[in-house]
């Protein structure tokens, strides 16, 4: 996808030249950063005077060229963050509304109606008004919707911004399934780090309207200045782990990373032998110049600093431990412990600290 | 309480021509307001206040625009004239001062529950496919079509308390352009009190009960 725009905006110029090929591609950045105006344009929802934007060889809009694609002859699904469902038809109708488009290239594709109830889960809820519809309902009969118009590109504009945290954990592998199994390439807005590292193969990262990284989320965010520049987010550090055992009465799992570090996280009620995906925040690992004695945290891991980054008043330390541990703390600490770069640490982890992903 | 024959006649031919007027602009405003909500064109903020004028002008002047305009020597009315059709002094200069005075609220009401609907939905139903027809029709129409019944109804009380223009353009003759609001005039003119009372509780009853209905219409449109 080539995706080449310039949008004058209320308080700065969104200007973006990129061309992109992924599955699942995050647009990242803070709230007001242009995400949602990039979207818009893209489904030709806003006219713009100058760029260029192609998707599978076929230019959707050219001002140079003098193209410009209706939104409706763009095949393109787009789930605003509010859901934006009818709320005058049935979740029926709702989700029917664009099926027309479907009936030719939806099966090919096994894109069909029931496999999209299915897989959402959402077949109970036919009947109802969408007006009845929680907000997790509600989003997951949007994206029913635009799955269920067989478009050549999904866009998702922060589809989990307005639930709650619990919710969120659930819809979220909703949206892997959605990935998995019905191959229509996304473009997913979000200013969620966890989001972006669960879903994206591919991450553009855009502060007031200029793209500022881009890459595989787990190399491109792992820059100071990336981290400097979201400065509403907290860097995760996300490992992809095996379960090794379980211990109901002690309250802990032992996991295993890639490189083989063996870590403590909270109980897992369900073992699973597949691999699953655990985070902790940067701010959540201490450091310490000697091993560490008489402490209640689970985890201590002996590294090596690999790099010190300082961004205003935070220093961001890259720590080898089997693993690239990203940890932040202040200058100040820097400059107590007088740690530098090559200074054999030790990291400590609460158990508690890990989240699943 | 039973009328008189005459009172029968002259509320029937007012919510005859009443109901004509608004079934006839209804496609107009209707249409004229989408552009407005929706649409920007040239000239657009001349033409609304065109559309306006007759709401806040004299009644009397509008009605004398339109005599000049239908009447058998005007542009219009010659026209008309040619082919057999004659607009002043009968019931179709009724029809057309009713529907040029109460087209402005028409298109105000129309035109501000338009505007209710989100565009954000129009737009992803551009996205899912939809032609613009269909947008109107299955996404626009349904979500405003409270806001358009209130506006036609309100519309159609307005068409029915007619007075100004319509007695330029069709004069005030029994049985053929006297409506409710002519006779009422005509029963107090010549000290007919008893009928002219007999009219007005009609009137009452009646302004009541479409305001009383469009207001409901409104509010039921705002929970939904």
């Amino acid at each position: 996808m080539l995706l080449r725009c310039r949008i004058p905006l209320a308080h700065f110029e969104l200007d973006i030249d990129v061309s992109f090929n992924a599955r699942v591609t995050a647009i990242f950045g803070p709230s007001g950063s242009g995400k949602t105006t990039l979207l818009d344009t893209i489904a030709g929802l806003r006219e713009i005077t100058e760029g260029e934007i192609e998707i599978n060889g076929h230019t959707l809009f050219s001002s140079a060229r003098g193209i410009h694609q209706a939104p409706r002859r763009r095949d393109i699904g787009y789930v605003p963050q509010e859901g934006a469902l009818f709320p005058h038809l049935s979740v029926q109708k709702n989700i029917l509304f664009g099926a027309e488009r479907n009936q030719y290239i939806g099966p090919s594709k096994g894109i069909t109606v029931d496999h999209v109830l299915k897989t959402l889960e959402i077949d109970k809820l036919l009947g109802r008004p969408v007006t009845e519809l929680s907000g997790g309902e509600a989003q997951r009969v949007a994206l029913a919707r635009a799955i269920l118009s067989a478009p050549q590109l999904l866009l998702l504009d922060e589809p989990l911004a307005a639930l709650d945290v619990a919710l969120k954990e659930r819809i979220l592998p909703y949206l892997a399934r959605v990935r998995d199994e019905f191959g229509i390439p996304m473009i997913y807005v979000t200013h969620n780090l966890t989001e972006v590292l669960t879903l994206a193969d591919w991450v553009l990262m855009i502060r007031q309207g200029k793209l500022v990284a881009q890459g595989i989320p787990q190399e491109a965010l792992r820059s100071v200045q990336t981290i400097a520049q979201l400065d509403d987010e907290r860097y995760e550090n996300v490992f992809t782990a095996a379960l090794v055992d379980s211990d109901a009465p002690a309250g802990r799992s032992r996991i295993r990373l890639s490189s083989g570090t063996e870590l403590f996280i909270p109980y897992l009620s369900q073992p699973d032998n597949r691999s699953f995906q655990i985070r902790v925040s940067a701010d959540d690992i201490l450091l310490a110049t000697q091993r560490p004695i008489g402490i209640s945290a689970g985890n201590v891991l002996k590294g090596m600093i690999k790099k010190i980054e300082m961004a205003d008043g935070d220093a961001i330390l890259t720590v080898l431990a089997g693993e690239d541990f990203l940890v932040r703390i202040t200058a100040a600490a820097v400059t107590r412990l007088g740690l530098a770069e090559n200074t054999p640490v030790f990291l400590v982890i609460k158990t508690r600290s890990f989240h699943m992903l | 309480m039973i009328f008189s024959l005459e009172t029968w006649q002259i509320t029937i031919f007012s919510l005859a021509v009443g109901m004509a007027s608004t079934i006839v602009i209804l496609p107009f405003g209707v249409a004229l307001a989408w552009l407005f909500a929706r649409k920007e064109w040239p000239f657009k903020s001349v033409v609304e206040t065109i559309v306006l004028l007759p709401l806040v002008m004299p009644p009397v002047s509008t009605g004398l625009i339109l005599l000049k305009i239908f009447g058998r020597r005007g542009p219009l009315g010659a026209w008309l004239y040619e082919r057999g059709v004659e607009i002043v002094f009968n019931w179709k200069g009724v029809l057309i001062a009713m529907s040029v005075m109460s087209f402005p609220l028409l298109v105000r009401s129309v035109r501000t529950s338009f505007a209710e609907v989100s565009l954000r939905l129009e737009q992803i139903a551009a996205t899912l496919g939809a032609s613009p027809l269909k947008i109107f029709f299955v996404v626009t129409l349904p979500l405003a079509y409270k806001g358009i019944v209130a506006g036609a109804l309100l519309a159609f009380s307005r068409a029915l308390g007619e007075f100004g223009a319509t007695i330029l353009l069709a004069g005030n003759i029994p049985g053929r352009t006297q409506t409710l609001s002519l006779a009422i005039f005509n029963f107090v003119q010549t000290g007919k009190d008893a009928e002219a009372f007999t009219l007005l509780g009609i009137t009452v009853f009646l302004a009541f009960t479409f305001v009383w209905f469009s207001e409901w219409l409104l509010r039921a449109g705002k929970k939904a």
